[in-house]
């Protein structure tokens, strides 16, 4: 682990603004610690030296402002602190969901979307205390440390040099500590991950237990798990507080070895008090941020294995945008050759037949979908069958222009090329992905306003008519079933065909939560859009929606289809 | 002080957490052995030091020579030994906190877990039970330390000088008092101002990940990163603003350690002139208040800690009640009706009449009235709409929540068997069956544990899942944590599995393609039916979606 990521400063301009007044004020905080050392050691010579009273008041004096300013400082590098990781998390936080919108849902199915969004929450949470008690220390180990030393050899050379021999130790012992640790861990690694996650397995499963009537015995289980967890996690930490044992006792050595040396000087008459007392104040100083280091070390690898994952989202691979464009200008022989040039379709809506030819998707070496040839025609509603797995949900995904492919597509005399907006497309999917706000927000989605008269219309022909539009859905449109949410999913993705005029409405498995008689609103709904004149595409295996439909498109799995049909030439979109 | 003093039920999951005492002792000891070495370290020296200066003998400065050396080892060594024994303690103890909190969730589980039915809840409380940990660790011990290092020193001290020894003590009272008071004060107050916003930015952050693909189709994909982006300044905003609190503590603490050192001086300088207090010892009074104010200053990161166990103690405490909700059945005696359900007939007649059910703490019932028969062989379809009550039903059947009306199993009323004997009679695969992290092996073993590997597989032959096993390497294969490396479809077979090999005379299936897609679901639904047909097995299916009638011998749907 890097204790100080370039990538952070590079991504983040606010970390580089938070070094710069961390340095600024870690300098500061080192010097208040000479001036407080310097003045104590003078206070308690003079006193000692039977001084008056009178002639030390200046000197008490001193050390109180000095107090208060040390505290200021303290107080100054948290704020510091704390509004550097608000910021550094605002920037990073920003770059990760442009990343991720740049890249799109193709590149997002692959990654688990649930993590994505708690490391942009919580996850960056861990930087917080990378900032507060991290890095302070690691600017104040650059900074403090060697001026301590310096001011140390310059007052008493023999103390210095303590110092300079014994704090290079504590970093080679860390060294090796740390690979002996990992040595440790690597032998347990597989079974503390199982045990560590062995209770929640017990509790997530007490109901399948119980079922089958093996609760009775789990309690010696947890209790059995836990102490082998317990007996490996030890092992593990035995070798690992060692590093910890290292810090301290190269600390505490050098101020014992400081103070004996400067006492056996001070008896022969070689050394003052002042400068005695001031050198042993100022050698535990020297190694405080090297002991600091060492105690923040896990909060700090938290942090950075936060900022870790953010870095591999904001660089990981070329976005599918960019690749999207290449792809347009690469494309000359394919579609252009069918006389359809990729007009910016928000010109003019295209209009016509919809025709897949030899559509086919690959995903590093294999391939999702062979070979879809079809022509559907305006006013009918086609049913797109096949097992699963065939590819129906990745033809759906080209239609969008979420993934890219070879063959062509191509509506009335437009090419449809990947990426872009996609006016003419009215979709719902197989997840509802319904968000907060009210069943009319949700139809409505991305209209420029609330067509209460639509909506109940869109509603109505999804076969969710029983739905009152100004029900408020929480996060993820919480509060609705399935069925609910599946009704309200299709009636958006209606009232974009009819407050756009879609020529085209996609719906991936619509009927999947509905109970019959809602699923023969439904089929009502699309009959009645398809007799309109839209081109009206459903996934779905569902016996009555079959029966429904105009065409039946089989959909034929990639090892069922001959290779010389899969087999792409040059002119593949990507 | 209510941030002090948490409700009795708290308290009840915080004791699980404490180690006994003869546990804890020896990690504290240690820990207190450390920290005053690290007090004497700095004493020793400075007393060595000025005593030195004063040019005695060198024989006057071997005992202090000896006793810096001295210390200085045992504070890295005593530290040492601390952490081993108090997280040994700590580890020790989880065991039995983990036991504790198992007993109380096994009569509940699972219906009357309600709350942490989604998943990544219950992973909450896995998670807020093993952060209880800290409990010991870094708040009891670490304050423990803290207290009783600060009254060893004061105590010290006040041999040498009692007016310092009081200045040391009050500066130590005022600093841990206002340092705790403002650090608590302003906590509180951001945490109320920020916990909305960021909740704000959290479902909004949600929202986009998941539903990317919807906001791209419908092209608001970039007003939604604008709103976001709102959010996520009046967050920042926010906390930049809280900010200047954020540091307070130290601050009092830094500027307490500073005023101790003042007041030592001060209280030093009279008995030094007046020639009660010999110069080593005023060089100790001054810097001894700096070495106890270092080993202070843990007291604000345990202070924080505790805020942290003390929520996760109050979830613990609110997920898992210490009475059972009267809508769960009591599990009294597990011998209790085991005669009687030997005395039922193999196939026995499952009847319904009138039943109703309620999960805990909801004010309507989740189904009602519902009348059913189901025969020897026969198969029935429960239909319904989502939300009419069919899993509550399931739950029911399987005596995981009471019931109201009748529920008899060959004319015995449910209710007067032991749960769990019914439950060797009725059988249940959930909507979501649980996969243990295991290998394929130990995910059936259960179920029967007499079984051999041949009969394992020719049940998951039997599932559908004869090559799916092979290709994985056989029974060995692991399924992954909560079956991440299986599909929903196999994930259902398993459970199929499971229950054949149980042989459950009556066995109820709650929705088995719910998270399978259209394809696999039909034949799953044939699958399931079949094998029943085939052992002449009772099956109660549960499904939303229309199964065809020539698999089923009877449909009864729930009303919306």
């Amino acid at each position: 682990m890097r204790p100080l990521d370039p990538r952070l400063l590079r991504y983040a301009s606010a970390a580089r603004w938070f070094l710069v007044i961390g340095a600024v004020l870690g300098l500061a905080q080192t010097l208040v610690v000479v001036v407080f050392s310097w003045l104590l050691s003078q206070v308690i010579t003079l006193a000692v030296g039977g001084h008056d009273v009178t002639e030390l008041g200046p000197y008490v004096g001193g050390i109180a402002a000095v107090v208060v300013l040390r505290a200021a400082l303290v107080w100054l590098l948290e704020v510091a602190a704390s509004r550097g990781a608000a910021s550094v998390k605002s920037q990073l936080r920003t770059r990760v969901l442009r990343g991720v919108a740049e890249r799109g849902p193709d590149w997002l199915a692959g990654q688990q979307g649930a993590r994505v969004s708690t490391l942009a929450t919580q996850g960056l949470d861990a930087l917080d205390n990378y900032f507060a008690r991290y890095l302070p220390q690691l600017l104040l180990a650059g900074i403090a440390t060697p001026i301590l030393v310096l001011v140390m050899l310059w007052q008493d050379l023999p103390s210095g040099i303590t110092v300079i021999i014994v704090l290079p130790l504590i970093p080679l012992f860390m060294v090796l500590i740390g690979q002996a640790t990992q040595a440790v861990q690597k032998q347990q690694w597989e079974s503390l991950q199982r045990l560590g996650t062995g209770f929640l397995d017990l509790v997530g499963g007490l109901g399948t237990l119980k079922i089958f009537g093996r609760e009775r015995r789990q309690t010696e289980r947890v209790r059995t798990i836990t102490e082998d967890y317990r007996a490996r996690t030890m092992k593990v930490l035995r070798v690992s507080f060692l590093s910890g044992f290292v810090l301290e006792l190269g600390a505490s050595l050098s101020v014992a070895l400081v103070a004996v040396s400067i006492g056996l000087r001070l008896v022969d008459g070689s050394l003052g008090l002042g400068v005695g007392l001031f050198v042993l104040l100022l050698a535990p100083e020297a190694f405080l941020p090297v002991r600091q280091i060492g105690v923040q070390f896990h909060a700090a690898a938290d942090g950075l294995a936060a900022a870790e994952e953010v870095f591999l989202i904001i660089e990981g691979g070329p976005a599918a945008g960019t690749a999207m464009e290449t792809a347009d200008s690469a494309k000359t022989a394919d579609a252009a050759d069918a006389a359809a040039p990729a007009v910016p379709a928000s010109v003019t809506t295209p209009t016509g037949s919809l025709r897949f030819d030899a559509v086919t998707v690959r995903r590093g070496t294999t391939v999702t979908l062979a070979a879809f040839s079809a022509t559907l025609a305006p006013g009918r509603l086609a049913v797109i069958a096949g097992p699963s797995g065939a590819g129906k949900s990745t033809l759906v995904a080209t239609l969008q222009g979420f993934v890219p492919y070879s063959g062509s597509i191509t509506l009335g005399e437009t090419a449809v090329v990947p990426g872009g907006p996609r006016p003419w497309l009215a979709w719902a999917g197989q997840r509802p992905g319904l968000l907060s706000g009210t069943i009319a927000d949700n139809v409505a989605l991305g209209a420029p306003g609330v067509d209460k008269a639509l909506v109940a219309r869109a509603l109505d022909l999804a076969g969710g008519g029983d739905l009152d539009p100004g029900t408020a859905l929480g996060v993820n449109g919480d509060g609705l079933s399935g069925g609910q949410a599946q009704r309200v999913a299709a009636a958006r993705a209606i009232y974009r065909t009819l407050a756009d005029r879609c020529p085209v409405l996609v719906l991936d498995e619509p009927s999947s939560a509905l109970d019959e008689a809602a699923e023969g609103r439904l089929i009502a709904g699309l009959r009645e859009l398809a007799a309109a004149g839209t081109i009206v595409i459903v996934v779905s295996h569902r016996p009555a929606v079959v029966a429904a439909a105009d065409l039946v498109l089989q959909v034929v799995p990639v090892s069922e289809v001959p290779a010389s049909a899969v087999s792409l030439g040059e002119d593949a979109h990507v | 002080m209510s941030e002090f003093l948490p409700p009795a039920r708290v308290r009840a999951i915080l004791r699980l957490a404490q180690p006994s005492t003869r546990r804890f002792l020896p990690g504290l000891a240690a820990g207190v052995a450390s920290a005053l070495s690290a007090v004497a370290l700095l004493a020793t020296s400075a007393w060595l030091i000025t005593r030195a200066a004063e040019q005695p003998p060198i024989l006057y400065l071997s005992m202090a020579i000896v006793g810096v050396r001295a210390f200085a080892l045992g504070r890295s060594a005593f530290r040492y030994l601390d952490r081993l024994t108090s997280h040994d303690a700590a580890f020790r103890q989880l065991a039995a906190l983990r036991v504790g909190v198992f007993e109380r969730i096994l009569p509940l589980a699972p219906a009357g877990l309600a709350n942490t039915r989604r998943g990544d809840l219950l992973t909450r409380l896995v998670r807020d039970v093993d952060d209880l940990q800290d409990f010991p660790l870094r708040v009891v011990q670490p304050l423990a330390t803290a207290g009783m290092l600060a009254v060893v020193s004061v105590v010290g001290v006040w041999l040498l000088s009692p007016l310092a020894a009081l200045g040391l003590a009050l500066c130590l009272v005022l600093a841990g008092v206002l340092g705790t008071a403002a650090s608590g004060s302003v906590a509180a107050g951001s945490e109320r101002e920020l916990a909305p916003l960021r909740g704000d930015l959290a479902d909004r952050v949600l929202e986009l990940v998941e539903n990317i693909d919807v906001l791209t189709a419908f092209g608001v994909l970039d007003a939604r990163l604008e709103g976001l982006a709102g959010a996520d300044d009046r967050l920042r905003l926010a906390t930049l603003r809280r900010s200047v609190g954020v540091g307070i503590q130290g601050a009092v603490l830094s500027l307490f350690a500073g005023a101790a050192t003042v007041a030592a001086l001060l209280a030093g300088f009279g008995g030094l002139s007046g020639g009660s207090l010999p110069g080593p010892d005023f060089a100790v009074i001054v810097l001894v208040p700096m070495a106890v104010f270092e080993i202070f200053a843990v007291v604000p990161a345990a202070l924080g800690a505790w805020r942290q166990v003390r929520s996760s103690a109050q979830r613990v405490a609110d997920a898992v009640p210490t009475t059972v909700p009267l809508e769960i059945p009591i599990e009294s005696d597990a011998d209790s009706g085991r005669d009687a359900v030997a005395a039922m007939s193999a196939q026995p007649v499952l009847l319904l009449r009138g039943v109703g059910a309620s999960w805990p703490g909801a004010t309507e019932p989740g189904v009602s009235g519902v009348t059913l028969r189901l025969g020897p062989g026969e198969r029935v379809h429960l239909a319904g709409p989502s939300g009419a009550g069919k899993t509550t039903l399931a739950q029911v059947l399987v005596r995981f929540l009471d019931y109201t009306g009748s529920y008899t199993l060959d004319g015995v009323e449910a209710n007067t068997l032991a749960p769990s004997a019914v439950r060797r009679v009725v059988g249940l695969c959930e909507q979501q069956p649980w996969l243990f992290d295991d290998s394929i092996r130990q995910n059936l073993l259960f179920a029967r544990e007499t079984a051999s590997d041949d009969d394992l597989l020719a049940v998951l032959d039997r599932v559908g899942l004869g090559d799916w096993t092979a290709q994985r390497g056989g029974l060995d294969a692991r399924v992954g944590e909560r079956g991440a490396l299986v599909s929903g479809g196999q994930a259902q077979r398993i459970a199929l599995a499971r229950a054949l090999l149980a042989d459950f005379p009556v066995l109820v299936v709650d929705e088995p393609t719910a998270n399978v897609d259209e394809a696999q679901g039909d034949r799953l639904v044939r699958d399931i039916l079949a094998t029943a047909t085939e052992d002449g097995r009772a099956v109660l299916l549960i499904s939303h979606t229309p199964v065809p009638d020539e698999l089923i011998t009877a449909r009864v749907t729930l009303p919306a």
